[in-house]
């Protein structure tokens, strides 16, 4: 037995741990940990709800937006706050941009390198490469004098010496299997995206003013004014720019990640096999399409437990607890305590080693994270949880996605729940939220059209408005999964709060039982060739699209 | 208002005209400086440059508030016995001895302040809190104005990081703004209470310059 | 060290950029550094021929919006930067390594090149054991060994530069800036904001490209060409504020107009920062400009300091929401004023009340003997 530890894992956000034992080429138990703590729900307690979403945006700059959205919700709960309807569209465009643009950075900035051999991209024959991407899809840039203009920018840059975030690697690796010319399509489309999604993101910059951390939430509604007839408000002229972005998204989306997306697994069918994990999936429902307190969504929340898709239960937050077994607090309780958000506690007391070490004593606390479990069993979220509660929901447009894409690989839905299902259920999630976000231009237009100004909700502002004790919570879904945010109010100000994050559902450790978090349980079985090398660890976790920054905050 | 005192009465001259220019300007100046400045911070009439008057008052005022400030320091170090620094500290014996009657007085522990003719004690303590919150002001004015100056007032920038920035000077100026205000009703009541009770021409003489005492009983701080 | 000379021409030429478009660039970079037109050709010569400095990115106590600000920089954008300008060695959010062989490439760089690495720090640092490591060591120890060894240390973002969310009272960690955690850093320059606005950052590169040398900077150790200025004195509402035109309520006509967000609690005033002129995602917009207030996000410890964003004043410490400093203040002021008309009646009605008695007594003595004058002070 080897153990093995990948400290940092790069390519995602924040500070991840993963040590894990290997017998005989094979994971046979995994640990993760974060390793970074600031104490933002700490740092939240005696100040004003309305300032919360700005600290809780911080918590994520990678996810920026959804900390706000589900605070300024967690508020709007507690105070009574109704935001009109154009807030409701304006936080939808926000969000599912949010999703598009960080779906496709994952895909390309993040993931792709576990796929993808840069250095064979520089054997391919760009006339090869440019027959290999028409054959998939009709984006302009498919010409073999532009994939060949990659390839000499490429060689240039290998030529320097200078390898810079590509060097040390593990190029030539067996477990790479492209083809030089798919390389090559791919290395040309990770700078493309590079540009993209720098031009897409000027959507989150016209409603929010910049990005990341973008500046126009409101308790209470959104704070970019709308007035056709004015030129320092969201005006004909934006609706034209988002309606251009959106399409610009929805291009690239289609003719360039998807095809991108099937190609490449076409080659790694085989990581259908590996990377299952718990095969819980938690959903909480997102993108309100009327204005009510419980409004249909277009994404539906639901529960799934033990992978069967045709048994999806309504999702009840009562049934949310954390525990601290193996993360480095205390509870008054008793850390053996599972306790329910909206009365949870966060008092820090690191008891791991002496840095600088070599490993974590796994047997005791071993990281930042806590164990969310959802009615005591250990859930995963996410783009992957999302697709299937909407699948076994019977969501026609996502069972439309869902089924051509396994038609086009060849498989059958069983192969979802996987490694390579998650990384493809992104994918389609994707195209279904740039589709979608046409509809809200639209919306917005014709609320604009009919003088339906209004952005916020005035009379709930003051706090003198507010009852003197209240409490609420917000709930999102964010581009890694379910998002809740836990505030109790007293005198106007915040007594606690708390945050539950995808990434504390899906990378949390052990919890009292012995049970493991998502990303433990994806990680056994998965082969490891070479243990100086753990590349196929990597592609597993990396599936998950990690955020520690956001799962320990 | 003098008029009448009983016994005939003997006059001093106690307020030179440094003193009493110095005074007024710093009191008229305090009074548009706060009305400019509450407005500043709280703008609640839309109009033509409001603000921008507003603020353009505010800052010619500060440079004749800042101004009499100076000249009135200088003079406690040049000007004559009665507009000395040593009205305002409370450093000899006796001093201290009338602050403490003074102090009872006002508590209405004892009926009659000792009778002083220069600054009581009490209030000569009090006027070097409000010297001290004078500078306040000017400190914290200086490095907000220092924000947007591009001459050598921009060097005053450097005290924002001992303010704790522009919000934290703000606040300052704000609450030290209260407290000269606060001062100012006290001022303003003991003044009249004094003249009234001592019947020797307080409240004149900050115009006049002279105050009054009953013949043949010469103040104690003679 | 390699020139880029010859493979940056190729480079441009490969991915069909003519000469013309190149100055235009350089031209591009020259108006964000404030350069004159003159500078333009010395730019592009920059870019040509100068070696390619090495630069290593730590993330810390962050959150990654700084590198995220950092891959939407456009005048050079990310890609310029990584594959043509510098060579980024370690980047925890980039780099194809991970593990051990991610280390390495770090420790190679303070090994081979100390004294001639750039260090990019994002985030703060800890002072409390186990807040923040990574590859098991200390985020102490690690900008200890990096930060100290490197040419010039590049603070990101409000956290790295002052030490911004996690050292917000009341700094669970005890989070401390680059700054405070490293002493004698050999030379720092501190870029805030929240996050660092990528263009500025792409901005501070080509200055040190162009010139060999760091731009002048104020005494918090920022640049002046990012943070000279208020954005109150750059502001596109600035003739509002000055007119007294502003928001009361959001989405009222004034907010839809365009008027000044200074009665919605804006920080404008009193924060050093470009963004009026430089503006976010290639000049799209800025938090003012797309209707909330400026919450401050450049300045030092602004989580405190400028809260409550939707103030004007922060209020006043042990009172309520919502109790601003003129509202203490002016009840204050109030009470000094009804307590001393108190005292007032009371001390009149005690002279009344003590010359009355005299009166009686005087009345009863002067048909025993002749009246005389009382000496005032010898009075009860
Ligand atoms: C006793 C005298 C003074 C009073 C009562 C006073 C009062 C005020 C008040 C209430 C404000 C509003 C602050 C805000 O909320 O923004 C203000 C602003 C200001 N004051 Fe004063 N002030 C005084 C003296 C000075 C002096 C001596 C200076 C020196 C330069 C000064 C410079 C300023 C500046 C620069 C501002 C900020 C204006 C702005 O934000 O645009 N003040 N003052
Ligand atoms: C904001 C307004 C005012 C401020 C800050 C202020 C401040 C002062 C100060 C610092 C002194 C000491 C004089 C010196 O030695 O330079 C003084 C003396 C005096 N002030 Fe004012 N003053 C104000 C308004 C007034 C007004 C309105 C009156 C009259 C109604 C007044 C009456 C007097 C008198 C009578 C004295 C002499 C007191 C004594 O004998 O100790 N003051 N004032
Ligand atoms: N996990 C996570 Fe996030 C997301 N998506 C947050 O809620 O990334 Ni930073
Ligand atoms: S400065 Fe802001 S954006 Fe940058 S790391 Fe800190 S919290 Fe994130
Ligand atoms: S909006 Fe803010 S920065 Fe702009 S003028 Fe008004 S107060 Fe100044
Ligand atoms: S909040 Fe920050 S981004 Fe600019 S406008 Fe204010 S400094
Ligand atoms: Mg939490």
């Amino acid at each position: 037995m080897t153990r093995i530890v990948v400290d940092p894992v790069t390519r995602i956000e924040g500070h991840l741990r993963i040590e894990a034992s290997v017998v005989d080429g094979c994971v046979s138990d995994a640990w993760s940990s974060s390793t970074m703590f600031r104490g933002i729900e700490l740092i939240l307690q005696g100040r004003d709800p309305r300032d919360a979403w700005a600290f809780c945006q911080r918590i994520c700059g990678v996810c920026t937006t959804v900390h706000a959205i589900a605070s300024i919700r967690a508020v709007e709960d507690a105070i009574g706050a109704v935001p009109p309807p154009n807030a409701r569209v304006l936080r939808n465009l926000v969000m599912a941009a949010q999703a598009v643009q960080d779906h496709v950075i994952h895909f390309y900035h993040l993931h792709a390198l576990d796929w993808v051999d840069v250095v064979s991209a520089l054997k391919a024959d760009p006339a090869e490469t440019s027959q290999l991407a028409m054959s998939i899809s009709d984006w302009h840039d498919s010409s073999a004098k532009y994939f060949k203009g990659v390839q000499a920018r490429l060689q240039a840059f290998v030529d320097r010496g200078q390898l810079g975030p590509f060097g040390n690697a593990y190029w030539g690796h067996p477990a790479y299997k492209l083809p030089p010319a798919a390389n090559l399509m791919a290395v040309a489309h990770y700078l493309a995206a590079l540009d993209w999604q720098r031009e897409f993101i000027k959507l989150h910059a016209i409603l929010g003013g910049k990005n990341p951390h973008l500046q126009s939430f409101l308790v209470g509604g959104m704070a970019t004014p709308i007035d056709p007839d004015s030129q320092a408000a969201l005006n004909a002229d934006t609706i034209g720019a988002l309606r251009g972005l959106v399409a610009g998204a929805r291009d690239f989306v289609n003719q360039v990640y998807i095809p991108d997306l099937l190609a490449i697994a076409s080659f790694y069918k085989d990581w259908a096999g590996y990377g299952a994990g718990v095969g819980n999936y938690l959903v909480y429902g997102e993108y309100p399409l009327t204005d009510e307190p419980h409004a249909p969504k277009f994404l539906p929340a639901g529960v799934i437990r033990g992978r069967d898709l045709a048994h999806v239960e309504a999702f009840d937050p009562e049934k949310i607890t954390e525990q601290v077994t193996h993360s480095w607090y205390t509870y008054s309780e008793g850390d053996k305590a599972a306790l329910h958000p909206s009365h949870g506690q966060t008092n820090p007391k690191y008891t791991g080693p002496t840095p600088p070490y070599e490993f974590l004593d796994t047997n005791a606390k071993y990281s930042w994270l806590k164990s969310p479990r959802y009615d005591g069993q250990a859930m995963e979220v996410g783009p992957l949880a999302r697709m299937l509660v909407a699948y076994g929901s019977g969501h026609a447009r996502v069972r439309e996605l869902v089924d051509g894409a396994l038609a086009k690989l060849g498989v059958g839905p069983e192969v979802l729940f996987s490694t390579l299902g998650r990384v493809a259920a992104r994918g389609l999630e994707t195209e279904l939220l740039a589709e979608k976000m046409g509809d809200w231009v639209d919306e917005l237009a014709a609320n604009m059209g009919r003088g339906e100004l209004r952005i916020h909700d005035n009379d709930k502002w003051d706090p003198s408005s507010w009852p003197k004790f209240a409490h609420g919570a917000g709930f999102h879904e964010a581009p890694r999964g379910s998002l809740g945010h836990w505030v109790r109010i007293a005198d106007g100000k915040i007594e606690n709060y708390q945050c539950v994050v995808p990434s504390t559902w899906n990378a949390g450790p052990r919890d009292a039982l012995g049970a493991p978090g998502p990303y433990e349980a994806a990680l056994v079985g998965t082969p490891v060739a070479d243990p100086e090398q753990p590349l196929e660890i990597l592609r597993t976790v990396h599936s998950f699209d990690p955020c520690m920054a956001c799962g320990v905050h | 208002m003098v008029a009448e005192a009983q016994a005939p009465l003997e006059r001093y001259y106690v307020w030179d005209v440094v003193v009493r220019v110095t005074h007024w300007a710093i009191a008229l100046s305090i009074w548009l400086l706060a009305a400019t400045g509450i407005y500043i911070g709280h703008p609640f009439l839309a109009g033509a440059f409001t603000m921008g008057w507003a603020k353009v008052i505010h800052f010619y005022t500060a440079i004749v508030f800042t101004l009499a400030v100076f000249a009135r320091v200088v003079w406690m170090f040049l000007g004559p016995r009665r507009s000395s620094w040593r009205n305002f500290v409370p450093a000899s014996k006796r001093r201290w001895r009338d602050l403490v009657a003074t102090i009872k007085f006002y508590l209405l522990l004892r009926l009659e302040p000792p009778r002083t003719i220069g600054h009581n004690p009490l209030a000569g303590a009090s006027y070097l809190a409000v010297f001290g919150m004078y500078a306040v002001m000017i400190v914290t004015g200086l490095a907000m104005y220092s924000v947007s100056d591009y001459t050598w007032l921009r060097g005053c920038q450097v005290l924002l990081p001992v303010l704790h920035g522009v919000q934290g000077a703000r606040w300052l100026h704000h609450a030290t703004m209260w407290l000269l205000l606060m001062f100012f009703v006290a001022h303003v009541f003991f003044s009249m209470l004094t003249s009234r009770n001592e019947k020797n021409g307080e409240l004149d003489s900050i115009f006049s310059g002279y105050k009054f005492l009953p013949k043949g009983q010469p103040p104690d701080d003679e | 060290m390699p020139v880029i000379g010859d493979g940056f021409r190729r480079e441009l030429e490969a991915r069909g950029i003519s000469r013309r478009e190149f100055v235009g660039f350089c031209a591009g970079v020259a108006a964000i550094l404030g350069l004159p037109k003159s500078a333009v050709a010395q730019v592009a010569r920059a870019l040509e021929t100068k070696p390619k400095p090495t630069l290593v990115w730590l993330e810390l106590q962050d959150c990654a919006g700084c590198t995220e600000s950092f891959l939407r920089a456009s005048k050079p954008s990310a890609a310029d930067v990584i594959l043509d300008l510098l060579s980024v060695d370690y980047h925890e959010t980039l780099m194809a390594a991970a593990g051990h062989r991610a280390e390495a490439a770090l420790a190679d760089v303070v090994a081979k090149k100390p004294g001639e690495y750039i260090a990019v720090v994002e985030g703060s640092i800890p002072t409390g054991n186990g807040y923040c490591t990574v590859g098991g060591r200390s985020a102490q120890q690690i900008v200890d060994d990096v930060c100290s060894h490197a040419a010039a240390v590049i603070a990101v973002g409000t956290c790295a530069a002052f030490g911004g969310l996690p050292a917000a009272a009341p700094n669970p960690t005890g989070g401390r800036s680059v700054g405070d955690a490293v002493p004698g850093i050999r030379k720092l320059v501190n870029m805030p904001a929240c996050p660092v606005n990528g263009e500025n950052l792409a901005a501070l590169v080509t200055y040190y490209l162009t010139y060999g040398k760091w731009p002048a900077l104020d005494h918090l150790h920022r640049p002046l060409f990012a943070y000279g200025k208020s954005i109150h004195d750059a502001c596109e509402r600035r003739a509002h504020f000055d007119a007294g035109q502003y928001v009361e309520a959001w989405g009222d006509a004034g907010h839809r107009a365009g008027f000044c967000l200074y009665k919605m609690g804006c920080k404008g005033p009193a924060t050093f920062h470009n963004c009026p002129n430089v503006g976010w995602n290639e000049h799209t917009s800025w938090p003012v400009g797309c209707g909330h207030p400026c919450i401050g996000c450049a300045e030092p410890a602004f989580w405190d300091r400028m809260t409550p964003f939707y103030e004007h004043l922060a209020g006043v410490p042990g009172f309520g929401v919502g109790t601003s400093i003129d509202r203490v203040g002016a009840w204050a002021t109030a009470a000094v004023a009804g307590t001393f008309t108190a005292h007032a009646l009371v001390q009149l009605t005690r002279r009344k009340l003590a010359e009355t008695a005299a009166k009686k007594q005087r009345a009863a003595e002067s048909s025993a003997a002749p009246p005389q004058p009382q000496p005032k002070d010898k009075q009860p």
